[in-house]
């Protein structure tokens, strides 16, 4: 066990994890953010994806311990004052996911992804997803979702957060 | 003429209910339940695909610390009740049924066969206790092909069979066998293969079981796509009676024909619970998903095809055999529906069918995403192969075989009738859509300077729900239920055993429900995963649409039935002149009457009514799937095959797809396309790979290789929405379609481009590897 402290989603935690405990079972287990999802633990699929200073990191090749001192982002810290943020948003609107294992991966990645690459167009967004696996969607829904969130982005624009609604 | 205006959900890509929790981290699957002192399993599972297990030594587990307990197969077996695959004894089979247990006992049948359950405190000891566990195993060979499996002297996976067959040979004819070949211009043989791949969702299976000990009741969390199968079958492996088995579902992360009902590993879980007195959780990890969970497909089709000298298919003659893999699974009754559906929709005279079901040492068959697919598979391929041989274009020997609407319907020979079918509507529009003359000049330019480019197309029918067929309701599971209740609140409720697992059912059946009743999207309500609460019920051949859509529509038809007859005694109006808009009951004419309908709920419940009226407001609906009617639809692929690398990119996939009325058209496309991405995966990269010694080769995502945003092109989508065929409900199933066709689909233009090397195909896997080999078999000379 080692005592490490680290930010998530911008608040100060410490925690004593095993040295052999993965990141994503860190964030899992001891600090019940349940929504990073464990989908290969071997890196392959990218389910697992947070934001570590900025960048995305596979949170099963990570060990809880390397995070010490970090700044960590997880699917929760989006939207943390209940309000969607603008990729969620565009992913809303273009129906972008199904069965929802995938998604805190994919939109971790496209955060991290947009946040360089404001203006990435269709192709760049796919090299820059083909890490994350989706086995429901054929990903079209997906990328149409990140170039939404693009596009309002550079025009200032929001959705219509309602449920119930085209 | 009112200022009450209704909204119109059905038909539109309403925005998913399901969404806000699963674009947040707030969704809730089974990996995520967490109960006062729940344990954790892990499994010890075989190395060796056929073996003797000699000796299972578990008193170096037993002794680390923070393992709570280790069972053999030996102790489960003393634990619970020797029975046959739940789901396969609900579907009434009645073949040889091999005796298994849930663990393995005196031998493993293949390379993941669990052998023993270490429960700990958490799952990392768990696994450390898996380590300790000693087993001494004894060669047995190896029964690793299906043809390995016919040879009577294979040694038996099961003592009590004798021999490897799942599925005794059996044929049968539909129409005039002998007189169709006897009258064809030509018969022509062939041999195709379909390969083993799987499911892979990308949660794979879990469960979470709690047994009360002093009340006697379990309960699991399972994900399922039935709560109630996985409760049937806890109850009968593990003795318990079925009312005190309580199964719930949260969010599940995709399935595919996977998770239908409990997996011997869940069952284990569940009796592991009872011993410790504890919550167990279980989740595979992705290396026991792709080895032990299931694997689909593996079938061989021996084929004669009398064909007449202008291409007209008039009959067939096929020989299938089905690899099972080890234990019993739905694999041996594949062979019936891969009959019913063979002729597609086509006007086949003649077809004989044969098959036997094989039980080798690889991973058990489960269903997966249209598990007769292959009857799709060949028939399409064949079309293609024969108008190579007589010079016809695809589209045209389609054109000239498929069924016309006519009234009375025709029928397929092997019986159903293809009532409503446009599959004639589907090619002429895909035609149209592609080009396919342009298509053509580009072609040839394309070659002139080295780049190979090819066009396929292939067709399908899917009974989703099927035609209403004279005898009875056309559901193939039969009839679907609903239990729906107007609360105080004035939300409608829908209480489903549809269980969800990406197919936005609480989005869709919401959309049906509240334009049928009269109440805003938001105010209705859909609950789903609680065998407690919800009716008997399964997600999967693809029968939501119309048998869960349908009851919706029905039972929210009855239930404001029920609440305006209670209304118009409160309003002292007839309740013929009564309407529910805007979730608002109103008389005719007058908007200013309007009360809202919780309020009629609440005043229900607390006011006296006579003997006539039933205040009660819930209503249990069910549907027989109304006449019912086929999905269906053409697909065509445009690829680019790079004869260097053999690589294979799908440059543009069109579909054009009739699976009747939408009920929300981005729903509808998200599942086609999800279903194209796996064909174009099963053909390109994944296969569920074993070495001659049975090992299992594919055990992690860089072995069995899934397509990415980088694999999957845009998919172009246009419905055809063309024969209602009954008067209210005319939604079909749409679910399996994609998986189903897209692998002629793009097997058929991989053969098109490579058509000057004289490449014909007859499987379906075509990895860069197998490409090369093709264009170098076909061409030595190159």
């Amino acid at each position: 066990m080692a005592d490490i402290t680290l930010r998530v989603n911008g608040a100060a935690c410490t925690g004593s994890p095993e040295a052999r405990k993965t990141l994503a079972d860190f964030l899992r287990d001891d600090l019940n953010l349940t929504g990073t999802h464990v989908g290969c633990e071997h890196g392959v699929c990218g389910a697992c994806t947070v934001i570590i200073d900025g960048r995305a990191v596979r949170s099963c090749l990570m060990l809880a311990v390397q995070a010490a001192g970090c700044e960590v982002t997880t699917i929760e810290g989006l939207a943390a004052d209940g309000e969607l943020g603008a990729l969620q948003q565009a992913m809303w609107d273009s129906h972008s996911f199904q069965c929802g294992f995938c998604t805190p991966g994919f939109v971790m990645q496209a955060t991290a992804f947009l946040g360089d690459h404001p203006d990435a167009d269709e192709q760049q967004i796919r090299e820059a997803l083909s890490g994350n696996i989706c086995r429901c969607t054929g990903y079209q829904s997906i990328i149409d979702g990140v170039l939404l969130a693009a596009q309002r982005n550079r025009q200032g624009a929001t959705g219509n957060a309602e449920a119930g609604r085209p | 003429m009112t200022a009450i205006a209704a909204e119109r959900y059905t038909g539109a890509s309403i925005k998913r209910s399901e969404d806000p929790r699963i674009l947040t981290g707030a969704g809730r699957y089974v990996d995520d339940i967490k109960l006062p002192g729940m344990l954790h399993a892990a499994f010890v599972r075989s190395p060796m695909a056929h073996a003797r297990v000699l000796s299972v030594d578990v008193s170096a587990a037993r002794a680390l610390p923070g393992v709570v307990a280790v069972l053999t197969g030996a102790d489960l077996e003393a634990m619970t009740v020797p029975g046959p695959d739940a789901l396969m004894a609900l579907m009434g089979w009645a073949g040889p049924t091999p005796e298994f247990t849930l663990l393995a006992t005196d031998k493993v049948r293949f390379a993941g066969d669990p052998v023993a359950v270490v429960v700990a405190e958490s799952r990392y000891l768990a696994e450390d206790g898996c380590e300790l566990v000693e087993v001494d195993y004894d060669d047995l060979p190896p029964v690793v092909d299906a043809a390995f499996a016919l040879d009577p002297g294979s040694p038996p996976l099961f003592a009590n069979l004798g021999d490897n067959i799942a599925r005794p040979h059996s044929r049968s004819e539909s129409g005039d066998v002998s007189a169709t070949f006897a009258n064809a211009d030509r018969v022509i043989d062939f041999r195709i293969d379909v390969h083993r791949h799987q499911n892979a969702p990308m949660e794979g299976r879990g469960c979470v079981a709690s047994y009360d000990t002093d009340l006697g009741v379990m309960t699991m969390h399972a994900a399922t796509q039935s709560v109630h199968v996985s409760r049937i079958a806890v109850a009968m492996r593990l003795g318990i009676e079925q009312d005190k088995v309580r199964v719930l579902a949260g969010d599940i992360g995709g399935s595919f024909g996977l998770k239908i009902g409990a997996s011997r590993e869940e069952l284990a879980v569940a009796a592991a619970s009872r011993h410790a007195g504890r919550p167990v959780k279980w989740v595979e990890d992705r290396g026991e998903n792709l080895a032990a969970s299931g694997q689909a497909r593996e079938e061989s089709f021996d084929v004669r095809a009398a064909v007449s000298q202008d291409g007209d298919l008039l009959g067939l003659d096929v020989k299938m055999v089905i690899d099972t893999g080890a234990y019993p699974g739905m694999g041996a009754m594949v062979p019936d529906i891969v009959e019913a559906m063979f002729p597609g929709p086509y006007k086949l005279a003649a077809l004989g069918f044969e098959s036997t079901a094989v039980t080798t040492n690889k991973a058990s068959y489960v269903a997966y995403r249209g598990p007769w697919a292959s009857e799709t598979f060949v028939r399409e391929r064949i079309l293609d192969l024969i108008a190579k041989d007589l010079g016809l274009d695809p589209v045209e020997i389609r054109l000239r075989n498929v069924a016309l609407r006519t009234d009375p319907p025709a029928a397929m020979v092997t019986g159903r009738p293809l009532v409503g079918v446009t599959s004639k509507e589907s090619l002429q529009r895909i035609a149209q859509l592609v080009d396919v003359p342009a298509f053509r000049r580009r072609q040839a330019q394309a070659r002139a300077h080295g780049r190979y480019l090819g066009i396929g197309v292939a067709t399908f029918i899917e009974a989703a729900p099927g035609p209403r067929s004279p005898e009875g309701p056309s559901g193939p599971m039969g009839t679907e239920s609903m239990r729906l209740r107007l609360t105080e609140d004035g939300i409608v409720v829908l209480f489903t055993g549809q269980m969800p697992h990406g197919q936005s059912h609480q989005t869709t059946l919401a959309q049906i429900a509240a334009d049928e009743f009269g109440v805003p999207f938001g105010q209705v309500r859909v609950v789903v995963g609680d065998s407690d609460v919800v009716p008997f019920g399964l997600t999967g051949g693809s029968r939501s649409a119309t048998m869960a859509g349908g009851v919706a529509l029905h039972g929210a038809r009855q239930l404001k039935a029920k609440v305006l007859d209670v209304a118009a005694h409160l309003m002292e109006a007839s309740a013929q002149d009564l309407l529910i808009t805007d979730g608002n009951v109103w008389v005719r004419g007058d908007p200013a009457s309007a009360i809202a309908v919780g309020e009629v709920a609440r005043r229900a419940a607390s006011e006296p009514f006579g003997a006539d009226v039933d205040a009660n407001l819930e209503v249990v609906a069910t549907f027989d799937g109304g006449e019912g009617g086929w999905s269906g639809g053409t697909h065509c692929a445009i690829v680019d095959v790079d004869v260097e690398t053999g690589i294979v990119k799908v440059e543009r996939y069109v579909a054009v797809e009739d699976c009747g009325a939408l009920i929300n058209p981005a729903v509808v496309e998200g599942q086609i396309r999800g279903g194209v991405a796996q064909g174009i995966g099963a053909v390109l990269l994944e296969r569920s790979a074993y070495g001659e010694d049975g090992s299992f080769q594919s055990a992690t995502f860089m072995d069995y290789l899934m397509p990415t945003a980088c694999d999957v092109p845009r998919i172009e989508i246009e419905h055809l929405e063309t024969v209602p065929l009954d008067a209210d409900v005319n939604f079909r199933g749409v679910g399996e379609g994609g998986m189903i066709v897209a692998p002629p689909t793009v097997v058929n233009a991989i053969e098109d481009a490579l058509s000057p090397f004289g490449v014909r195909i007859y499987e379906q896997h075509l990895p860069p590897a197998r490409i090369l080999e093709l264009i170098a078999e076909a061409d030595p000379g190159r």
